[in-house]
């Protein structure tokens, strides 16, 4: 591990002060189960990293509230702390089933929501969650605060919009009516401590047999996890049976190849990637 | 190379170090404190051998820098037995031959102890959840799952 001076900044404002000094490398570090794995193997991404900022004392960044109709994520809030939380249970269950998967119980006890989206790895589990619920989040600096959609803030494989003085300090989720059903689905090499190969994210609004509303994301499979925007309005409207879920199901396997062109990975994974599309929209239908 | 000093709780104990603010909390217990108990497998994450609880919570010390536990209260293998009265899990890992070369039982030990604490019930799969992240090369997981569920019904046996 290479030497490197770590911060522990006792509140926000000493975090926004720390992050608007700009002659050191700075890295904020909360569970830490990315940032000292990179810092581990040299990589690229931690190479310059002179200094840590360490924000698990920082009590702006955590604790999980209801407040309007809306749902706030303390961005440093860990996996076990998301998942064991009430009000996720209640009404978050597709976020609370991705966090579930992801690495162990003691990665979990460290890890934090923030970290997973921030790093933005092609893999990264709680995005397809997040982007089905609409998340938004919210961006401080010491002389800004800014609100966006998840999907706007996720830029390419490691790379957001989040600029070096910036923290990501909340994550805002608006509160769904019951009637939203929906699933998460991820395929690993193994049953825990595996890196996704493909995950599903799927939330819809059925009135009567007819698709009301319909959110479709998908992770580990396209460069970042995405939302199938054309997907979604070409299913607004639609009678669900087993014929448009098959439709359906191999629409997005032609979406993901318009953005990823063949790969030597899309002959295993297409197929998988649209059967467990339909099991899992057969699974929502029936309820 | 800057030191910081780091105050603490090990085993019980409030206890006091210097050290530097990188070194990692595996390090720390090995080096500083001649704990050897943790064991360094992966030094990723991955492999559990390095689990410790921090604050009551199964975490690995591979991945906790010395500067983040000020304040907090650590437990690693060596706090587990009562002096040299072996805790039920330990003695039942040796009973249900839970341990073969005996790398990764530290670490089992903890995960189990964890998970007892907070749900001294578990579900066969309650238990295999909190020992995934704690790789075992050697008895196939059989023993270490029924030694856990011993465990678990002699504890609350004597509650």
């Amino acid at each position: 591990m290479p030497s490197i001076k770590i911060l522990t900044p006792k509140n926000l404002n000493e975090v926004l002060g720390i992050l608007s000094n700009h002659d050191k490398d700075l890295r904020i570090i909360a569970g830490g189960t990315d940032v000292i794995t990179g810092l581990k193997q040299e990589s690229n991404r931690f190479i310059n990293t002179e200094v840590l900022i360490d924000i698990n004392s920082v009590a702006e960044v955590k604790g999980i509230e209801q407040r309007n109709g809306k749902i706030s994520i303390g961005s440093a809030s860990t996996f076990t702390e998301i998942y064991t939380n009430q009000i996720i249970s209640k009404e978050l269950p597709i976020l609370k089933k991705a966090v579930v998967t992801i690495g162990s119980l003691q990665i979990r006890n460290r890890a934090t929501i923030a970290g997973n989206f921030v790093n933005n790895a092609p893999c990264a589990d709680t995005v397809p969650a997040l982007l089905v619920y609409n998340a938004t989040i919210e961006i401080e600096s010491i002389n800004s605060k800014r609100e966006i959609s998840l999907q706007e803030f996720l830029q390419g494989p490691y790379k957001t919009q989040l600029k070096k003085d910036e923290i990501v300090t909340r994550i805002n989720i608006p509160v769904l009516p019951k009637t939203y059903v929906g699933d998460f689905y991820k395929l690993g090499r193994r049953q825990a401590v595996a890196i996704s190969r493909i995950t599903l994210a799927v939330l819809m609004e059925l009135n009567k047999n007819k698709i009301n509303e319909i959110r479709i994301a998908s992770g580990a499979v396209t460069p970042i996890g995405i939302r199938f925007a054309e997907l979604e309005k070409f299913a607004e409207g639609k009678e669900v049976n087993d014929n448009f879920i098959k439709t359906l199901s191999s629409k997005i396997g032609e979406e993901v190849i318009k953005l990823t062109g063949l790969r030597w990975s899309s002959e295993y994974k297409l197929p998988v990637v649209q059967q467990m599309f339909y099991q899992l929209l057969r699974g929502i239908e029936r309820g | 190379m800057n030191m910081i000093e780091l105050k603490f709780i090990l085993n019980g104990n409030e206890v006091k170090v210097t050290t530097e603010p990188s070194f990692r909390l595996l390090d720390l217990l090995r080096d500083k404190f001649n704990l050897t108990g943790t064991k360094e497998g992966c030094g990723v994450g991955e492999c559990g051998a390095c689990t410790v609880l921090m604050n009551g919570k199964a975490i690995n010390s591979c991945l906790v820098l010395a500067a983040q536990i000020e304040g907090n209260e650590i437990v690693t293998i060596e706090g587990v037995a009562n002096g040299n009265e072996l805790h039920p899990i330990q003695k039942n890992f040796l009973k249900y031959g839970a341990v073969q070369c005996g790398f990764c039982s530290p670490a089992m030990v903890l995960s189990a102890f964890a998970l007892l604490e907070e749900n001294p019930n578990p579900t066969e799969e309650e238990i295999k959840d909190a020992i995934a992240g704690n790789l075992c090369r050697c008895t196939g997981y059989k023993q270490i799952i029924e030694a856990i569920n011993e465990s678990a019904k002699e504890l609350t046996a004597h509650k």
